[in-house]
């Protein structure tokens, strides 16, 4: 008999696999946080900045995902890059101008800008 | 500084006893025999809730979790894993508690290590409007474990056993709650979320569902499963339009996976949830004036007994908890309510979200275990008061709770001690005051919320907060009558006991706590006329030192004509015809006027 958690596990290896299928296993994932507090800070306008890298200039070898609020009220917006065998790196109070940078410096160049990490 | 690797050592009270400090010591002294400086940074956490394989030390990247770690392990660990890159598979344990997730990302940072993030295990972490994040991270198995193997009775037991209270401010046992709703015969019973957050300042439950919406969801419906309840109702006010939108769409994304609705999960289980909008009067987040509010009437309450649990929703049995509190629950079903119990302390188990805010350097939401102090919050997380200033008392509980003094820094936060020390738990609001701030006007800020959100029913919360209001403003215009505390005290206690609901039963807390711990502070107003703090306008006086070169600028930008003096000679001001606009003081190029 199929049980409800062999189902959920079924419909687990299934998001599993689109959240793959959407580029998850790319050498960096990048973080947006879009919660009230974050979008009031101007986090929607980073979000773009990195939206447009991808699907206008072409960045690649990139998953970009919202998150919800992590805490940090005083740092917002915040941004994480995380890479596969390294630590996290947490950005704080990013604009357009500093996504833009995060782009160049550390997807594609892959610098850790020091000065904006949330410690 | 990103080091490429982070040991970070359990600092939780379990492992301590084990011997954890002893670890820090052994680490420090190998790394730096290793020549390894920069390269490897060691830090603490607060407890990562695996204390009986204590004392836990993690090594990052690889998120590898080392159990009883004795002194001598330390060498190796540091030669074979943060050198050589090879976790230790003889020392690991496997652990996978739900919140560790948050710390894999998160854990190395001051900020967060010390935290435990439990009902906020998600929040920033997935993307709240993919149901296939959630689903990615365990979520909607505690519901499937359920349906397979779990009796509803059984869900109430471990619910029990976790010894989980509510997290909306009155503390009661969620487990008892859930069985006396359960325990109702009726052929229809409601599950209620109440998201209807109404503290000033608070922003805990909106940032739970904006991050992590399902968890909400799941915990609702495992009650459903648990009472014998088909529906559930999320309220919510309609200040928060993201927090409901991501809600809508978890809700629907629910449905089309047989997540909610008709035979969930191959089962016979039909749950569904709906969501109902509140105006955002206060009121409205007390559980009998929510729920009138839902029945489409005017939100006050009504007395209690019957308790919702027997008569609530159109007088059905319903079960209403927090936002915060139906977050916990399918941790509580997937790593036991036995595990759950042995976070936090005797009577307060699990964890708590704070929303951080006043004179700290980290504002923001944190959660720590139960027990956690105030100091190790402000201080370990919140990082101090800023521009070195001298904290001078922590609110907490919000328009409901009371101001604590410094000597009440090491008070644990829990139910009880909180209550001891004289304030409240609260749905937790947390602000630091420091010396700029008037204890008077912040008992004044609090009360003209609550009398502008009593909803009228009952006279001693009407009337009463009104009166409390108007002798609060005459102290803080110094107007101040001999007797006035007295007088604060006397309506502040009968308010309390003689009001309907929880709304006039806790309003007078924060000035009865201000003038029991800064009773000096409102003699001073009254009987000196003096604001240390230099906060209550009306009790400024500005005054002209002999600095005064006598240029006559202060007189030309007086908009009352209150200062006088030839020129070249000291002015002065007319303090009766002053209206302390502060223009004198910002003109004067000489530093001469100042305000006591
Ligand atoms: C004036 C007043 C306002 C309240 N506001 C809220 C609120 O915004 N959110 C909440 O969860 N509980 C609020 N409560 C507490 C609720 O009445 C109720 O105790 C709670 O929702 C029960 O859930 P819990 O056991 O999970 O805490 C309020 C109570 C009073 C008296």
């Amino acid at each position: 008999m199929v049980t409800p958690l062999d189902v959920i596990k079924k419909k687990r290896a299934e998001a599993v696999g689109r959240i793959i299928g959407r580029g998850y296993l790319a050498t960096k994932r990048v973080y947006v946080g879009m919660a009230t507090c974050e979008i009031a800070a101007g986090s929607k306008e980073v979000m773009e900045v990195f939206n447009e890298a991808i699907t206008k200039d072409g960045l690649t070898d990139v998953y970009l995902s919202q998150k919800g609020c992590a805490g940090r009220c005083n740092l917002e917006p915040t941004v994480e890059v995380i890479e596969q065998g390294k630590n996290p790196v947490r950005y704080g109070k990013i604009n357009r101008e500093k996504a833009a940078q995060i782009i160049e410096r550390h997807l594609k160049n892959g610098e850790v800008i020091e000065e904006w990490i949330i410690d | 500084m990103v080091s490429e690797n982070i040991i970070t050592i359990c600092d939780g009270t379990g492992c301590i006893q084990k011997g954890s400090d002893k670890l820090q010591a052994a680490f420090e002294k190998e790394i730096a025999a290793k020549g390894l400086g920069d390269t490897a940074k060691i830090n603490l956490s607060g407890c990562l809730g695996m204390c009986d394989k204590g004392p836990v030390v993690v090594v990052n990247p690889g998120y590898t979790i080392y159990g009883n770690v004795a002194e001598d392990d330390v060498t190796e660990i540091v030669e074979s894993h943060v050198i050589n890159g090879n976790p230790i598979a003889k020392l690991a344990i496997q652990e996978d508690h739900l919140f560790n997730r948050f710390f894999r990302v998160f854990g190395d940072a001051k900020f967060f290590g010390k935290q435990m993030r439990i009902a906020l295990r998600n929040c920033g972490i997935i993307d709240p409007e993919n149901i296939d994040d959630y689903l990615s991270v365990r979520g909607y198995e505690a519901l499937a474990k359920v349906l397979t193997n779990m009796s509803p009775q059984d869900v109430i037991d471990q619910v029990k056993k976790s010894g989980i209270r509510g997290r909306g401010g009155a503390g009661f046992p969620t487990g008892l709650k859930w069985q006396f709703t359960a325990d109702q015969n009726s052929d229809e019973k409601y599950v209620i979320c109440n998201a209807d957050e109404g503290d000033p300042g608070a922003f805990m439950d909106r940032s739970a569902i904006e991050g992590d919406p399902h968890t909400i969801l799941e915990g609702m419906a495992l009650a459903g499963y648990a009472i014998g309840a088909k529906h559930g109702i999320i309220y919510i006010r309609a200040e928060y339009p993201l927090a409901i939108e991501r809600l809508e769409k978890a809700i629907e994304a629910a449905r089309a996976s047989n997540l909610l609705g008709k035979n969930i999960l191959g089962s016979d289980f039909y749950f569904d949830i709906e969501i109902r909008l509140g105006a955002g009067a206060f009121v409205c987040g007390e559980e009998t004036a929510l729920i009138r509010s839902i029945e489409g009437k005017r939100g006050m309450p009504r007395p209690r007994p019957p308790y919702p649990s027997v008569s609530g929703l159109f007088e059905k049995p319903t079960l209403i908890n927090n936002v915060e509190t139906w977050a916990n629950i399918p941790v509580i079903i997937l790593d036991s309510g036995d595990w759950f119990s042995t976070v936090g302390t005797e009577k307060s188990k699990g964890t708590k979200v704070f929303a951080l805010a006043g004179k700290v350097v980290n504002t923001g939401l944190i959660e720590v275990p139960m027990g956690t102090t105030l100091r190790q919050i402000i201080y370990d997380i919140g990082g101090g008061v800023p521009d070195n200033k001298q904290i001078k008392a922590v609110q907490t509980g919000g328009p409901s709770g009371g101001c604590l003094p410094v000597e009440y820094l090491d008070t644990p936060v829990d139910y009880e001690s909180l209550a001891e020390a004289g304030s409240i738990m609260g749905s937790g609001g947390m602000i630091v005051l420091d010396e700029t701030s008037c204890m008077v006007d912040i008992a004044k800020f609090f009360l003209e919320f609550t009398q502008n959100e009593s909803c009228g029913k009952c006279t001693p919360c009407r009337e009463g907060t009104k009166r409390m209001y108007e002798i609060l403003t005459r102290i803080t215009e110094g107007k101040g009558q001999l007797g006035d505390i007295k007088k604060l005290e006397r309506l502040g206690n009968m308010i309390k006991k003689a009001s309907l609901c929880g709304l006039g039963q806790s309003a007078p807390n924060p000035v009865l706590s201000t003038i029991a711990n800064f009773r000096q502070e409102y003699e001073e107003h009254i009987n000196d006329k003096k604001c240390r703090a230099g906060v209550c306008v009306e009790l400024l006086i500005y005054q002209v030192t002999d600095k005064c070169v006598g240029c006559g600028a202060c007189k030309r930008v007086c908009p009352v004509n209150a200062i006088s003096g030839a020129k070249k000679e000291q002015h002065s001001i007319d303090t009766d015809v002053c209206v302390k606009c502060g223009a004198c003081m910002d003109t004067c190029k000489f530093d001469a006027i100042i305000r006591v």
